[in-house]
């Protein structure tokens, strides 16, 4: 280990050397590793004024995380069966907008991937970025009007007299589901157009001279190949819907939760920060669990997500 | 897909249509409503096309106040997690082979933390570190806009770092080490040749960076405090009550996005060209020509096509004035409450008649009654009886005490005429129904 150091600093000058260790000790260390550590300790202390905080009355407990699960002290139901029921939702919820993503991004991957269009291709990805830098709240915006009770949608069918009342879209979370997708449905295409770029068209020619039926193709050749794309993809979207609090605040209706949003009241409506951290502790947790387990399930590394 | 069969090419072709609506449709709608001069964001009922909200956005100072804070917040967040990011892709690139997969593991899980986990962690952390240099809960420490971009930086440096691990993978390090063996300081050899290599992958990421950290919402609404984003001011607005200036808003960006984005695109395809043609591509950046410039080159068609529609949009809202149309459109309005309001008058009146006919009133009782209405309505208090003791409803008293004796026989019930339809029953409500109208206002 010394010996690499020495020879670090003989590659790198001093200066320059100290520079690059001080930008990514103080990232590694007092912007990830810390702060997480730190909001984990915290989620297992009581909720105190700040002047009794190291006070006689601060110690240890599993009070935050008992709340989640079992409710308030002197609860009858036996378990803190809204938050639960908004968690296990919000999970769901997440996977549901993950996998209709999948569904919509792989045709158009697949398209652009293996299309040797030259220009016509390039307009096409361009459109698809040109929503991605729109503000998330704007396009949250965006599909309040289209699904709202005056909105686009409702407007149109009862031109046609469709139907006669405007349906509630918002409460029946369609504009919700729908603007999740939306926002994070170019974090879908990108890893996979990339993946099946650069799959030789060779491969899938043979298959087709060999006789190989167009389900069989993309069955055995295209999706084993796009797998790490596909992985990376996935994972993407599902943490960030899982963890998305814009969308479900502005489109989310008024009798459901997102987790997020729960996590957002005790921390600003509550002010009771060390609830709030056992909160978010347990969607990271949660969140982590379901990611690696689905990676273990497609045997994709680490390494492959964020290409 | 040209060897494809014709339904697979034709499926194919109406998926790409739908899915580019359902990507492009919502924003284009919404830049609609942006010129729709009806209150509430809607295509439908059109009203009269204006710019108004635009002049509303302008004016608003919250979203002004918001646009600051962000470009601060986006500045130092560039600066920031561009030299972290730089710093981190150099580290990988020499640290330890044992060490390689846990630091890369640890820098890029930023990108998959939950920004609200990223937000409380990066607040709950400082306001500790603060109070425990003892340090008052207002020092900088504590600052809005410091705890913004120390939260958004953790995970934007991680896309920076990915920017340039992909570009230093080209990197042949043997520049740097004939640099060095030539007699370059360290410092010099990173300066004057990886430094160079990195520009296109550090102006990359500055863009990258700085257009993250202007739209991120679910980091900063936990560590800005005082200082609201543009984002976070939206927010507000959008959750609070919705107007078609936040529309106006989203038109410009989008507007400005597809601006840079076609730009971007020229210069890419400008300098492929000139790769092509075998030029040397100082040759063909150098100089603007405008018949080179356009040539084989549809996206600065495009580009120019879009200058030019915003250019002459810009314009027509110096020239156009909404407001004739709008009072045309005002006047149709009145109009038409105009012709409800006679209707429900004529209703009205033949509902009088038809009381009448019960109770026919031959000595102005009627208009002693609409008095004690109009008095009502501005008197709300006085209503039922401030009336009897006007002078008009006097004389129309007087005159039936004398005409008594004569018409008695003919109307059933004159003691109501008498006192004027006073005491009917509809008064009464009248009085107290306009009482109750106004009772919230006072």
């Amino acid at each position: 280990m010394n010996g690499f150091m020495k020879d670090y600093f003989r590659k790198n000058g001093a200066l320059m050397g100290w520079t690059l260790i001080i930008l990514v000790g103080f990232w590694t260390v007092m912007l990830i590793i810390l702060p997480q550590l730190y909001m984990f300790d915290l989620s297992f202390h009581p909720h105190l004024p700040p002047p009794e905080m190291g006070g006689p009355k601060d110690h240890y407990t599993l009070e935050n995380y008992d709340y989640l699960v079992f409710g308030a002290p002197g609860n009858e139901d036996g378990y803190n069966k809204v938050d639960l029921l908004v968690f296990g939702r919000t999970l769901i919820a997440a996977a549901f907008v993950t996998i209709i993503d999948l569904m919509l991004c792989y045709p158009i991957a697949y398209f652009l991937g293996q299309t040797k269009g030259g220009g016509f291709v390039r307009i096409l990805v361009l459109l698809l970025i040109i929503p991605y830098w729109i503000n998330e709240i704007l396009r949250a915006f965006a599909f309040r009007i289209i699904f709202g009770d005056s909105g686009v949608i409702n407007e149109f069918l009862m031109l046609f007299a469709i139907i006669d009342s405007p349906i509630d879209f918002i409460r029946a979370n369609v504009a919700l589901y729908a603007g999740l997708g939306y926002a994070y449905i170019l974090l879908m295409i990108f890893p996979m157009y990339n993946v099946i770029e650069s799959l030789d068209r060779n491969q899938i020619e043979a298959a087709r001279d060999m006789g190989a039926s167009w389900v069989t193709i993309h069955r055995r050749i295209v999706i084993p190949y796009a797998k790490p794309g596909i992985a990376s993809g996935c994972t993407m979207v599902f943490m960030l819907s899982a963890g998305a609090l814009a969308a479900p605040q502005i489109l989310g209706g008024p009798s459901s939760l997102w987790f997020t949003q729960l996590v957002y009241q005790w921390f600003n409506t509550g002010g009771n920060w060390p609830q709030a951290s056992a909160y978010a502790i347990v969607l990271l947790v949660a969140c982590l669990i379901i990611v690696l387990t689905v990676m273990r399930l497609f045997k994709v590394n680490m390494g492959d997500i964020g290409k | 897909m040209r060897d494809q069969p014709l339904l697979i090419r034709i499926g194919m072709s109406l998926y790409l249509l739908m899915f580019f609506t359902y990507l492009l449709g919502p924003l284009v709608l919404m830049g609609i409503t942006a010129f729709n001069s009806a209150s509430f964001p809607q295509i439908t009922p059109w009203e009269v096309f204006s710019f108004e909200w635009f002049s509303k956005l302008f004016a608003d100072d919250r979203i002004l106040e918001g646009l600051e804070n962000s470009l601060y917040v986006g500045f130092f967040t560039v600066i920031l997690s561009v030299s972290m990011g730089l710093a981190g892709a150099l580290v990988l690139t020499q640290i330890w082979p044992k060490l390689r997969a846990t630091y890369y593991t640890l820098i890029i899980a930023p990108i998959l933390v939950p920004g609200v986990v990223i937000g409380i962690s990066t607040l709950v952390f400082w306001a500790e570190i603060n109070r425990r240099l003892g340090l008052s809960p207002d020092s900088f420490l504590a600052n809005g806009i410091f705890l913004t971009v120390l939260g958004q930086s953790t995970f934007i440096a991680s896309y920076c770092m990915l920017v340039f691990v992909a570009r230093l993978q080209r990197y042949d390090t043997g520049l740097t080490e004939a640099a060095l063996d030539l007699g370059a300081s360290h410092i010099q050899a990173f300066r004057k040749i990886q430094l160079p290599f990195l520009y296109p992958a550090m102006a990359s990421s500055a863009v990258l960076a700085f257009l993250a950290s202007f739209e991120n919402y679910n980091t900063s609404i936990f560590t800005h405090q005082k200082y609201a984003t543009l984002t976070i001011i939206l927010s507000q607005k959008v959750r609070l009550g919705i107007d078609p200036s936040i529309s106006a808003l989203a038109f410009i960006i989008v507007c400005l996005t597809i601006f840079f984005a076609l730009l971007n695109e020229v210069r890419t395809r400008r300098a492929q060209l000139a790769v092509a043609n075998g030029a040397p591509v100082g040759v063909v950046t150098g100089g603007f020509k405008a018949p080179g410039f356009f040539a084989g080159n549809p996206a600065a068609v495009i580009l120019a096509l879009f200058v030019a529609g915003i250019v002459a949009t810009i314009a027509i809202s110096q020239v156009y004035d909404p407001e004739p149309a709008k009072s045309v459109l005002l006047k149709e309005k009145r109009a038409a409450q105009q012709l409800r309001i006679q209707a429900l008058q004529q209703r009205m009146k033949e509902r009088r008649m038809q009381k009448e006919m019960k109770g026919p009133d031959i000595f102005g009782g009627k208009t002693a009654g609409e008095k004690a209405k109009s008095g009502g309505a501005v008197n709300p208090g006085k209503g039922a009886f401030g009336s009897i003791w006007k002078s008009d409803s006097l004389k129309s008293v007087i005159p039936t005490d004398e005409k008594k004796d004569k018409n008695g026989l003919k109307s059933k019930s004159p003691g109501v005429n008498t006192f004027g339809n006073v005491f009917a029953p509809t008064n009464l409500e009248d009085a107290a129904g306009s009482r109750k109208k106004d009772a919230p206002k006072e």
